[in-house]
C-alpha cells in the first residue's frame, strides 16, 4: 500500500495502485513532546484528533508519499505536524546506524520515501535542504529514498501519476 | 540593543530548548534579552509585532522528525508575513536534538536560514546541540567543567557573536550573509552510556504510566509485524 500525506485539501493526483491518504480535515493538533506514543499507549499518539494512527498506517505501508508545498525546504506544517504525531512508528530505543544514533525499528516494513514538493519560488538551497530532509527521514525511518521532484504548482502534479 | 529569545518547543515549561535559552542569557551582556514563547501553532500578531522591534532573534527549539516541529513551522509562516523586512534583523538557532550528534540538526538550521531569506533577515548561524534530551539530567557545574561543558562553549561564541554583530551595525551585518558558520556539539558524556540512560529513562517511563517495559515495543492491533 502506499501512504499518501498531503497538505492538499482538494486532492487531485492519480495514483497507482492501492493507497491511503491523510489529508487535512478539520484541525490537526500538534505534537507536544510527551512521548506518550512511546510510553503510555505505544504505537499510537495520545492526542485523539482522527490523525493518532499515522504510526500504525506506516507500518502497513510499502511507499511513503508526501505531497506538500515546500515550505523553506521543509514539508508543510500540515504534513510536518502529521509526521511529528507519527514517531510511534519506530521504537524509543536507540540504535547505531552508520556511525549515527537513531532508533529501533518498531516494525519490519522497509519504506520507500518520496516527495513531490510544489511552489512558485523554491530556490536552490531549499531544494537542497528538502533533499537532505528526506534522507534524513529514511535513515530514522531505517528505509530508502525513491524520488524526490519540484513543481511550480500543485495543478502542474494533475497532470502526473503517482 | 534588544535580543528576543524564543522557545519553539510546545512544552510550555521544562523544555531542553528553555534550559539553553536560560545558558545563553548568561553570556549576553550590553543587550537587553527579551523570552517569547512560540509552544502553539500560530504567532499573534501583536507578538510578530514585538519580534520586529528586536535587533536580533534567537530561536531555541527541538529537533522533531530532522526538521522544525509542525507548530513552529506554521508560526515561521506567519512571520514572514508580518516581517517588515528591511530592518536588517538578525536570526540565531540553537536546535537541541535527542540524538547524540550535534549535525543531526543541520537540516533543521538550514530550513531557519532558508526562512530568514524568504523573510528578509540576516542569518547569524546556529548550534546544533546533540544529546539535548539528557540536558535536565545534567547539572550544570561551576567550574564549567562536566558533561554540559561542549555546549557552554557554544554558546558562549554564540552570545559573543550575537553582541559584537550589533556593535559592527547592521549595514555590515548585511553585508556578510553568514557571520558565524555553524557549531555541532554534543554533551562530554560517553555515547554509549547516554543510550544507556535514555533506555532506562523509557522504562521508567513505561512503569510510571502503569506499562510494562516489554510493551515498549507493542505493536498495537492493525499495525504489520
Ligand atoms: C515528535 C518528536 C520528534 C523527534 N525527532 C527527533 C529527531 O529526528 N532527531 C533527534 O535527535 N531528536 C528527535 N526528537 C527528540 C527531541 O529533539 C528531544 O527530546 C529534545 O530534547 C526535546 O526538546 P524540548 O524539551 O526543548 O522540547 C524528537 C522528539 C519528538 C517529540
Amino acid at each position: 500500500m502506499k501512504l499518501i500525506i498531503t497538505d492538499l485539501e482538494n486532492f487531485k493526483v492519480p495514483v497507482e495502485g492501492d493507497y491511503k491518504i491523510i489529508q487535512p480535515q478539520g484541525n490537526i493538533r500538534n505534537c507536544i513532546g510527551c512521548f506518550g506514543c512511546w510510553t503510555r499507549t505505544p504505537g499510537r499518539c495520545v492526542i485523539h484528533d482522527g490523525y493518532e494512527n499515522t504510526g500504525i498506517d506506516m507500518s502497513k505501508c510499502t511507499e511513503l508519499i508526501f505531497v506538500s508545498r515546500c515550505y523553506y525546504g521543509s514539508v508543510s506544517p500540515f504534513v510536518k505536524t502529521v509526521q511529528d504525531r507519527a514517531i510511534s512508528y519506530i521504537h524509543p530505543d536507540f540504535v547505531m546506524r552508520r556511525g549515527e544514533m537513531h532508533h529501533k525499528r518498531r516494525y519490519s516494513n522497509v519504506i520507500q520515501l518520496s516527495a513531490y514538493y510544489y511552489g512558485e519560488t523554491v530556490t536552490d538551497a531549499e531544494k537542497e535542504t528538502a533533499r537532505k530532509i528526506l534522507q534524513a527521514n529514511a535513515d530514522n525511518y531505517d528505509g530508502r529514498v525513491k524520488n524526490i521532484y519540484f513543481y511550480k504548482s500543485a495543478e502542474e502534479l494533475e497532470g502526473i501519476r503517482i | 540593543m534588544k535580543t528576543a529569545l524564543i522557545n519553539g518547543s510546545p512544552k510550555v515549561k521544562s523544555s531542553n530548548s528553555g534550559i539553553l535559552l536560560e545558558d545563553l542569557k548568561a553570556y549576553l551582556v550590553e543587550t537587553e534579552a527579551v523570552e517569547f514563547g512560540l509552544h502553539t501553532g500560530t504567532a499573534a500578531k501583536e507578538k510578530a509585532e514585538a519580534l520586529n522591534q528586536a535587533d536580533a532573534l534567537v530561536f531555541s527549539f527541538p529537533l522533531y522528525v530532522d526538521g522544525i516541529p509542525g507548530h513552529l513551522l506554521s508560526c515561521l509562516a506567519d512571520l514572514e508575513e508580518a516581517s517588515s523586512k528591511s530592518k536588517g534583523i538578525r536570526v540565531y538557532g540553537i536546535v537541541n536534538c535527542g540524538f547524540y550528534e550535534g549535525i543531526q540538526a543541520e537540516p533543521a538550521l538550514q530550513v531557519l536560514q532558508n526562512w530568514c531569506e524568504k523573510a528578509g533577515y540576516v542569518w547569524g548561524g546556529g548550534v546544533g546541540v546533540g544529546g539535548g534530551g539528557g540536558l535536565a539530567q545534567m547539572p550544570k557545574t561551576k567550574s564549567g567543567h562536566g558533561p554540559r561543558e561542549p555546549i557552554e562553549k557554544a554558546l558562549k561564541a554564540l552570545a559573543e557573536a550575537i553582541c559584537s554583530e550589533h556593535v559592527q551595525g547592521d549595514q555590515q551585518a548585511q553585508d556578510h550573509q553568514q557571520i558565524q558558520e555553524n557549531q555541532y556539539v554534543s554533551v562530554a558524556f560517553p555515547r554509549f552510556l547516554y543510550k544507556l540512560a535514555a533506555q532506562m529513562g523509557w522504562r521508567q517511563m513505561m512503569k510510571a504510566s502503569g506499562g510494562k517495559a516489554r510493551d515498549l515495543g507493542r505493536r498495537p492491533e492493525g499495525g504489520e509485524d
